[in-house]
């Protein structure tokens, strides 16, 4: 990819994460939070992945990788929690969970 | 020399094991490390005597320790000095500490903190010992508050009654004063001389001041101030009586022997500085002259065993400190040694002589104990001996060797000389008072001597070693300046001489004969009450500060504008509150303020560009 | 990667080798001692190897990471705060009705991310570092959620941990991305190859600005607090202990390595935020605690105070130059070490109090009330760490606070010093309450045992505090050792 179009990408990136940042802050239910986060970790590959392209390096791709298995470990343990906050409070919103404060 | 070490290491690690064993062990454990750690500290002191000694005892040993810790030119270390001087500390300390720690033991026996009792006093043994051997001042100042501290943990040692917590606190605060003007001198002392280890400025002090400069009479007066405060004296004296309300032990030891004579040894100490101060040395003397009468015309009138002998601590001292200012630095340590050895034999007879009368602290409630209570009696009589400086007691050989050295000093001499006479005068009668007054005229009382093999040997020996322990010299002379030479006229010394036994003699009239009524204070009620309240200083203290003090207190307290530690809490509180709601809880909040935050970063950031 | 390289590697490759036997262990025996002592005893043996290495020369193995003197000596610090962790969570488990081996392979694979975090001198190693630690966290905090008592607070900490870690990951990530695209490389160090497309400097400002957004969520730098307080006193007693211990030391190690140690002018960018955050940290944070009722998230706002100290000494570091950049350098490093202690210790005895009644951890300071008459060694031992973290003199906290003094001084940052002043002072007020809460007269009968082994771990505890504060010199010759 020629350089000038990195800023494209880029700008592209930072839309995306933008989505998933608000996407985090506006959803109530736990499921779909993790979903925006998810978009927001591929908004960061995809900015590693114009960048690597960019330079014509391997590296942009290996860390996307990275990335992907950080969102899987992520996810794995996160639906762990979700499940057991449904099982003790019966729904997945987290505006419930305003127990701890002050 | 390398065993120096152990000396305030010992009792340090009595303190540990007392405090760590607290619950579990007996109370023949417990009196066997807080004594013991104490007299194998004394014997350690004996070893590094015979090291010094068989040196020349001329010789002045550094141990290193280890380093604490630095800043650009300070550099701070654990270090220990030995000289002469700590050397005759260390005999005090050790010496007199130890047999006061065997009479406690059996002293405090019914008491049931006896653990928590010799545990403190084991921490205030190795604080004192911190003090004295320190090389340089930061830990010289840390053996000071360690002394304070323990000052305030024994006074206030039977916390269930407020009025000892009162004095504790009173003692604390009065010498914090002192403290902070020590520190404040210190601060100025770094930054004048570059260093704060002892023989450096030792050394340095000659060169770098100018004798009678600003500079060093500034510094030498707030290492003054400092003294003042531990020490007792004028203006700073008025947490000593208060402080009788802690055990007598802690009387003997804390209050008569050593942590009131910390602020003597910390002039000895750095006396090059206060050479280069003439002035402050002559405030030295008359803080010393005023204390020294003030206080024994306020002993003539208390009616508190111990505060009899609490006024007296504090005319003795005053003595010393009159022997700093007039250049008899060897007598002075010379007869803080004395002192010590009598001053602790007193209270230790003290403590006999109330514990057989049941906790019976009023002299009036007193007499005729001298046939109940023989070997309290005699040893009485050696401790007002000595106090009173009847030849041939030590007492005698300290006393006349600072007289003789007041009366040579050039120009104000002999005005002092007499003051120190009229002193002695003083002194005579209200120690012949109290002993007459206990020991003679009809039974009042019936006492119970206490029974226990530590109260008589401790007190025979420090009997016997008051009455030798004139003949004793200190090494000192290799370390402090030699006082002023010559030979008064002989009437002086014969006058000087004559004086206590003039006031014996009076004091046998008056409370003996009963005659001479008329000069008992009794009828004059006013003149009596001011006396009795130590020249009204506390009084004074009250209506100067605490009464204006607590006017304005409460004046302000209605009022808003009440000030700017007040107006500090209320902010405090206020943003503490506010901030606080912003933790509410909510985790779609957290997150926003994370996203707020980080555009707020992005903007900072791209500032630069 | 030759064999002197692999040696080197040998702390973090004995931690990998803990989570593994554990995880085939488990398979067989479930055995919570044999666990545990496992654990302990495997970071023991790599924090031994990590100190016994120093003085070697560094190593670079791969263009990842890097075994140099200060990797070994950080990494052994953390190293040691997942051992005071893991010993200390023995008693806790003992008492919680949930299932317990898992745990120390937890503790495991987040003492071991942490120590690729110090090790890491290139943004991949230092990414799976920190997300190793994290997600194990994830599961840490959140782990007591089958025990009645704890389960709703344990599940919201969790909750929030991660959701809130996963923002800021992504925002690492994304500077992270950025930084590439201006460098070229993934190495800290900024040296941009030569062909390629050259690129506004603003993709280097932006990225570093995200990269520190991510920084600050893990240390706790106001504004980016918020979780620190609910997850302080949600999770369990040992997990807040590895939280308020490693994780910092960690975070903190690898932000000196990028901030300080590294070439590409970061520093410079980012002072101004920096100097705004730890002004803010130093006066909020103590600002918040004080009139807090609950002891762990006392710590925890205290936690975010001490973050906004250290903060100081990449100010100075900015100011001093090159060439006294050692003694920034050094206050940090001393400062993270004995903030480390005191803290273990403080938790420590949370820990042990609250496996014996889960109400000290949850509830109010009313609990510790007369704690020193029934409880004397305990506590004594949280008296101590409440005096060191204010900073008496005589622990480990005056040599921390009084180095970080030195070098603001040294390079006259009088607003940043003046705060620290202030928030100490403010500190002061509610630890002494604290302490004033443990000397008051106890309420009813306390039926508080303490173990041989936990005593055991408090008197290390303690030592280490009192040595740190008494002779601090060996270990100041080694932090001067491990600043090249």
């Amino acid at each position: 990819m020629d350089s000038q179009y990195i800023d494209h990408a880029m700008v592209l990136a930072g839309i995306l994460f933008c989505l998933g940042l608000v996407g985090v802050m506006v959803r109530r239910n736990l499921l779909f939070m993790m979903i925006s986060i998810e978009v927001m970790l591929n908004a960061a590959g995809l900015a590693f992945i114009a960048a690597g392209s960019a330079w014509g390096q391997p590296e942009g791709q290996i860390m996307f990788l990275a990335v992907i298995t950080l969102g899987a470990a992520e996810v794995a343990v996160g639906l762990g929690l979700t499940l057991l906050l449904f099982r003790h409070h019966n729904s997945v919103n987290v505006d419930q969970l305003n127990q701890l404060r002050g | 020399m390398q065993q120096l070490w152990l000396i305030p290491c010992l009792p340090l690690v009595g303190f540990l094991l007392l405090v760590l064993g607290h619950g579990r062990c007996s109370r023949s454990v417990a009196r066997l490390v807080g004594v013991g750690s104490v007299a194998m500290a004394g014997l350690v002191t004996l070893w590094v005597a015979l090291d010094f000694y068989s040196a020349g005892a001329a010789q002045s040993y550094q141990v290193q320790l280890w380093p604490w810790f630095n800043a650009g030119t300070l550099e701070v270390s654990f270090g220990l000095y030995l000289d002469g001087l700590s050397l005759s500390m260390l005999f005090v300390i050790t010496g007199v500490g130890s047999l006061i720690h065997w009479y406690a033991s059996g002293y405090m026996w019914q008491d049931p903190d006896y653990q928590r009792f010799f545990a403190y006093m084991n921490l205030f043994v190795a604080a004192m010992l911190t003090l004295v051997l320190a090389d340089n001042l930061v830990l010289l100042f840390l053996g000071w508050e360690g002394v304070g501290l323990c000052s305030f943990l024994l006074i206030g040692f039977w916390h269930q009654d407020p009025a000892n917590g009162y004095a504790a606190r009173k003692a604390f605060v009065v010498t914090r004063v002192g403290d902070t003007a020590f520190a404040i001198g210190l601060f100025l002392l770094f930054r004048e001389l570059g260093t704060l280890d002892l023989p450096t400025i030792m050394a340095l002090a000659p060169e770098q001041f100018v004798m009678g400069a600003n500079r060093p009479t500034l510094i030498a007066a707030l290492l003054l101030a400092g003294a003042v405060g531990k020490s007792a004296q004028l203006p700073l004296h008025t947490w000593l009586p208060d402080a009788m309300a802690g055990p007598t032990p802690v009387s003997a030891l804390i209050h008569a022997a050593t942590m009131v004579t910390a602020g003597v040894y910390l002039i000895a100490r750095t006396h090059e500085v206060f050479l280069q101060a003439p002035d402050v040395l002559l405030v030295v003397a008359l803080i010393g002259l005023f204390t020294l009468l003030i206080s024994g015309f306020t002993a003539l009138n208390q009616t508190d065993i111990k505060r009899v002998l609490a006024y007296s601590t504090m005319s003795q001292i005053g003595y010393m400190f009159f022997a700093l200012g007039v250049g008899a630095w060897n007598e002075s340590v010379f007869h803080l040694m004395t002192h010590a050895l009598f001053k602790a034999l007193l209270f230790m007879t003290a403590g006999s002589i109330i514990l057989a009368m049941h906790h019976e602290q009023d002299i009036r409630s007193m007499g005729g104990l001298r046939r109940q209570l023989p070997v309290p009696f005699w040893c009485f009589v050696i401790g007002s001996a000595c106090l009173v400086a009847l030849p041939p007691t030590s007492g005698f050989f300290s006393k006349e060797a600072i007289l003789i050295a007041s009366w040579q000093l050039p120009g104000y001499g002999p005005w002092l000389w007499l003051g120190g006479v009229l002193g002695a005068f003083i002194t005579a009668m209200y120690s012949f008072r109290l002993l007459f007054m206990v020991f003679f005229g009809p039974q009042k009382a019936h006492p119970h001597e206490p029974k226990g093999w530590q109260f008589h040997p401790p007190l025979m020996i420090l009997g016997a070693l008051s009455l030798v322990a004139g003949w004793f010299v200190l090494p000192t002379a290799t370390v402090l300046p030699a006082s002023p030479a010559g030979h008064p006229p002989t009437w002086t010394i014969v006058v000087a001489i004559a004086m206590p036994l003039l006031g014996i003699g009076i004091a046998y009239k008056v409370y003996v004969r009963h005659q001479w009524q008329g000069l008992r204070f009794v009828q004059w009620q006013k003149l009596r009450q001011f006396l009795f309240q130590g020249w009204g200083f506390d009084g004074m203290y009250k209506r100067l500060l605490l009464t204006p003090f607590t006017t304005l207190a409460q004046v302000n307290r209605n009022d808003m504008i009440d000030g700017l530690p007040k107006l500090l809490i209320q902010l405090s509180r206020f943003l503490h509150g506010l901030f606080s709601q912003l933790q509410n809880g909510q985790l779609r909040f957290y997150i926003a303020t994370l996203a707020s935050a980080a555009i707020i970063v992005l903007a900072l950031a791209l500032k630069v560009l | 990667m030759n064999w002197l390289a692999l040696t080197s590697l040998m702390p973090l490759l004995l931690v990998a080798s803990i989570s593994v036997i554990l995880l085939l262990l488990l398979a067989f025996i479930r055995d919570h001692k044999l666990t545990c002592w496992i654990t302990c005893l495997g970071l023991a043996m790599a924090a031994f190897w990590a100190f016994a290495d120093m003085g070697d020369a560094p190593q670079q193995v791969t263009p990842l990471l890097i075994m140099d003197d200060f990797s070994r000596l950080l990494g052994g610090t953390v190293l040691l705060v997942s051992l005071a962790c893991g010993w200390m969570s023995y008693t806790y488990l003992e008492t919680a009705d949930e299932i317990r081996e898992e745990y120390y392979i937890l503790l495991s694979l987040a003492a071991l991310g942490a120590c690729v975090l110090v090790a890491s001198n290139h943004f991949a190693s230092m990414f799976i570092g920190l997300e190793l630690m994290s997600v194990s966290l994830f599961a840490m905090v959140g782990y007591m959620a089958h025990s009645k008592q704890q389960a709703n607070m344990t599940l919201e900490a969790g909750v929030k941990y991660m959701v809130l870690s996963g923002v800021s990951s992504s925002f690492l990530l994304f500077g992270v991305a950025l930084i590439y695209a201006y460098a070229g490389n993934l190495n800290i160090d900024l040296l941009v190859a030569a062909e390629g497309p050259r690129l506004q400097s603003g993709y280097l400002v932006i990225g570093s600005a995200l990269l520190l957004v991510g920084v600050a969520f893990k240390m706790s730098w106001i504004p980016f607090h918020m979780w620190t307080p609910d997850v302080y006193q949600g999770a369990p007693a040992p997990v807040t202990g590895f939280l308020a211990g490693a994780v910092k030391v960690a975070v903190f190690a690898f932000a000196m390595r990028w901030l300080m140690m590294a070439q590409g002018g970061y520093l410079d960018l980012l002072l101004l935020g920096l100097t705004v955050m730890a002004v803010l940290s130093m006066v909020v944070g103590n600002l918040l605690a004080l009139r807090q009722n609950n002891l762990k998230r006392l710590l925890g706002y205290s936690s975010i105070a001490h973050m906004g100290y250290i903060i100081v000494t990449l100010a100075a570091s900015a100011t001093l130059g090159a060439a006294a950049l050692s003694t920034a350098l050094e206050a940090a490093a001393i400062y993270l070490i004995t903030y480390a202690s005191m803290t273990m210790l403080a938790f420590a005895v949370i820990s042990q109090l609250a496996a014996q009644d889960r109400r000290f951890e949850s509830g109010t300071l009313a609990h510790y009330q007369g704690l020193l008459y029934q409880q004397p060694l305990l506590a004594g031992a949280l008296m101590l760490a409440m005096l060191a973290l204010a900073g008496m003199p005589l622990t480990a906290g005056f040599i921390g606070k009084y180095y970080l003094v030195l070098v603001a001084v040294d390079s006259q940052l009088w607003l940043l010093l003046s705060l620290l002043v202030l928030g100490s002072s403010l500190g002061l007020y509610y630890y002494l309450r604290v302490i004033l809460v443990l000397c008051k007269t106890p309420v009813g009968d306390s039926r508080l045992t303490l173990g041989a082994s936990e005593k055991l771990l408090l008197t290390l505890l303690v030592a280490v505090t009192l040595w740190l504060g008494l002779y601090p010199t060996p270990a100041i010759q080694w932090v001067q050792l491990a600043i090249q």
